[in-house]
């Protein structure tokens, strides 16, 4: 590598990218990772008592969580509601990519594209806070419903989960349509055609053709959402209800209301390992690699 | 089984683009039929409409006698065998073929049946159950035909499946192919560009340029007999050589051809050339030997410019005297070594050639292909 680098752009810009390279990686991924996991293993000492008897390294924060039966709770319901989110913005997405890559001509998909690209030109806070207003109980979206006769009384869209699912689609809507239309794009038309000819309908291709055709996009789409929905802090915290917390929200409190880093360190490491694990165990059920992904 | 297609007036406009003109063309129940021209002349096109990927603007097409108007690609009694051949590169061989019967909702055992007879057919057996991409270009090949044959249309439509091949292998598949449709007894539409193909496997071809029939005939009627100039020139090689009609007994016409004197040829009944209009005379290179004395036809005489061996025959290009033209000429091995002293750059060459042989044609509009690289260069010559 280091040859390629210094053939291309010369030996000292070659080590300069290296020595870059490094310090990202050592000094802004990886210590402070790895000061998070020594947090997480210590327990919560007051500034006098660092360095103390009590001091050294322990399990006991991780423990909290499998003692803890609300938090257990909202650690799995986060999970499912992630799980939820994946589906839903899967199920938005893959006619949307479908149409933008087989259907659209060029003109009507760079629209599309532009006017999805649009909204995220705006900061994620002020996009939630405006479905915030939308959902509201006295908000736009109830006012049309009743104008339109489909509900005599306004419902209470953000008592339960499905503020945060709407605002969460939209919110990694991109993040599973661009994988999935640049998938979906390479698949030769003839393959489809040839299904068609053979005798398949519209769901059947979809089914066995053009969905195993985009499977490595798919999962990569899959797994950014769900990364992103499990770790998302804004969308629930502004749309959610007490009914719907998220473990994000858990772990924001460990660190600035409980002043507890230590225990919030470990929960955030935690909600990343079982995370990892998650998403290894759908990959093998679906037999996607990590080298389909990168594609 | 009613295999037979029925084109009616057809016509295919894309914008103001007519990439098919009026079309009307009957092919029958169990034939091999080919459509040939270059590329961009809608032979695509016309075999998209038969198999329902496109809506003709106007007309109607007719498989079995029935009216296809409204009648999806997935309904129609047709299958295709696409020019990238289109396997499903995620499935094995065994479920390419048997797609067709899946979605027919046709059981499991049934299907395994049905694909085994068809590998055996296709020659291919025990490569069920391997990955289509690990197939050779000829194994591909012959899974596409099975699949398309595992659905049993009533006809098969083919886009230039060899194109991808190496030459000893696309040879060795015409025969394949030929065998195939005959054994099964379906109508093949078979598009093309090249001549070889079509003219080697085909019961009848419709020679097509610029969204137009040009002739539809048997292969041997459209290389003896072209309709047009453009199908002289596409199909087989051909020497052109213009002058105006003097007079015609029957299919006997006399041309005056200016520098190269009076020259004789022949042409069909259905044909007309008035007196002192222009026409061309087509004679094809291995209709043209080199004479000696006094000949009873016409001669020409040119000169010598290259001598190219191509195994069975000598190819030799000379330049008419009269008119600076090139004229090729085929001999057979035997003639070449009688004229070996002759055949070197620079040598006289008196040519003959029996009027029977060469074709006199009006100059009637149709394109024209370069006589060098056979690419179309004019929308038309008049």
């Amino acid at each position: 590598m280091l040859r390629q680098l210094s053939a291309r752009f010369g030996g000292p810009l070659a080590a300069a990218i290296l020595v870059l390279l490094g310090i990202w990686l050592i000094v802004m991924v990886t210590l402070p990772q790895l000061q998070m996991i020594d947090y997480s293993l210590r327990p919560n000492l007051l500034p006098d008592q660092r360095g103390g008897l009590e001091d050294g390294w322990t399990l006991a924060n991780y423990a909290t969580l499998f003692a803890n039966d609300i938090h257990r709770t909202i650690f799995f319901k986060t999970l499912w509601s992630s799980v939820l989110v994946t589906l839903l913005t899967l199920a938005v997405s893959y006619p949307l990519a479908w149409y933008l890559a087989k259907v659209a001509t060029p003109r009507q998909a760079a629209l599309c594209i532009l006017l999805l690209i649009i909204p995220f030109w705006i900061n994620e806070i002020l996009r939630t806070y405006s479905w915030f207003i939308i959902l509201a109980f006295r908000g736009p979206l109830n006012e049309v419903l009743m104008m339109l006769g489909l509900i005599d009384r306004p419902i209470r869209f953000l008592s339960g989960d499905a503020g945060v699912m709407v605002g969460m689609v939209y919110a990694y809507i991109l993040f599973m349509v661009f994988p999935v239309y640049n998938a979906i794009e390479s698949l030769d038309d003839n393959q489809v055609r040839a299904a068609r000819d053979l005798g398949a309908g519209t769901l059947r291709t979809h089914r066995r053709i053009v969905i195993p055709h985009a499977k490595p996009g798919i999962a990569t789409g899959c797994i950014m959402t769900f990364m992103l929905a499990a770790g998302s802090y804004a969308v629930p915290a502004l749309l959610g209800s007490p009914g719907s917390r998220w473990f994000t929200q858990i772990i924001y409190n460990w660190f600035f209301e409980g002043g507890n880093w230590n225990q919030g360190a470990a929960y955030a490491f935690l909600l990343l390992v079982l995370c990892i694990g998650f998403m290894s165990l759908v990959m093998r059920i679906f037999r996607v690699g990590l080298g389909d992904i990168a594609k | 089984m009613d295999g037979s297609v029925r084109l009616e007036e057809v016509v295919m406009r894309f914008g103001d683009f007519t990439a098919i003109d009026e079309t009307s063309l009957a092919i029958g129940s169990g034939e091999f039929f080919s459509f040939l021209g270059p590329s961009g002349c809608g032979k695509t096109t016309l075999l998209n409409i038969v198999s329902g990927f496109l809506t003709p603007s106007a007309g109607q097409v007719y498989i079995g006698g029935a009216p296809m108007a409204g009648v999806p690609v997935n309904r129609r009694p047709t299958a295709m065998i696409f020019q990238n051949l289109a396997l499903f590169p995620l499935m094995m061989v065994f479920e390419n073929i048997e797609f067709g019967l899946e979605v027919r909702g046709i059981d499991r055992r049934t299907r395994r049946e049905t694909a085994e007879r068809l590998l055996a057919l296709v020659a291919l057996e025990g490569v069920g159950p391997r990955r289509v991409t690990e197939l050779s270009g000829g194994q591909k090949q012959r899974v596409a035909i099975a699949r398309a044959l595992a659905v049993e249309p009533r006809v098969l439509l083919l886009d230039e499946p060899l194109s991808a091949l190496d030459l000893k292998l696309r040879q060795h598949m015409r025969s394949e192919l030929k065998a195939i449709q005959r054994k099964t007894g379906i109508t093949f539409i078979y598009i093309t560009h090249d001549q070889g193909e079509a003219l080697t496997m085909s019961d009848r071809v419709a020679v097509m340029s610029a969204g137009r029939l040009q002739q539809v005939a048997d292969p041997m009627t459209l290389y003896r007999q072209p309709a047009t100039g453009f199908v002289a020139a596409f199909v087989g090689e051909n020497n052109r050589l213009e002058g105006r009609v003097i007079d015609r007994q029957g299919e006997r016409v006399r041309l005056d051809a200016g520098a190269l004197g009076e020259l004789m040829g022949r042409t069909g009944p259905e044909v007309t050339l008035a007196n002192g209009t222009p026409a061309a005379l087509y004679v094809r290179p291995e209709q043209l030997r080199p004479v000696e004395g006094q000949a009873a036809a016409p001669t020409l005489v040119a000169r010598v410019e290259a001598v190219s061996f191509e195994g069975a025959w000598v190819m030799v290009a000379t330049r008419l005297e009269g008119s600076g033209e090139v004229l090729r000429v085929q001999l057979g091995n035997e003639v070449s070594r009688r004229y070996a002293d002759a055949l070197t750059p620079g040598q006289r060459l008196t040519l003959g050639f029996d009027p029977a042989d060469a074709v006199v044609l009006p100059l009637d509009g149709s394109p024209r292909l370069d006589a060098a690289t056979g690419e179309v260069v004019a929308g038309a010559d008049a």
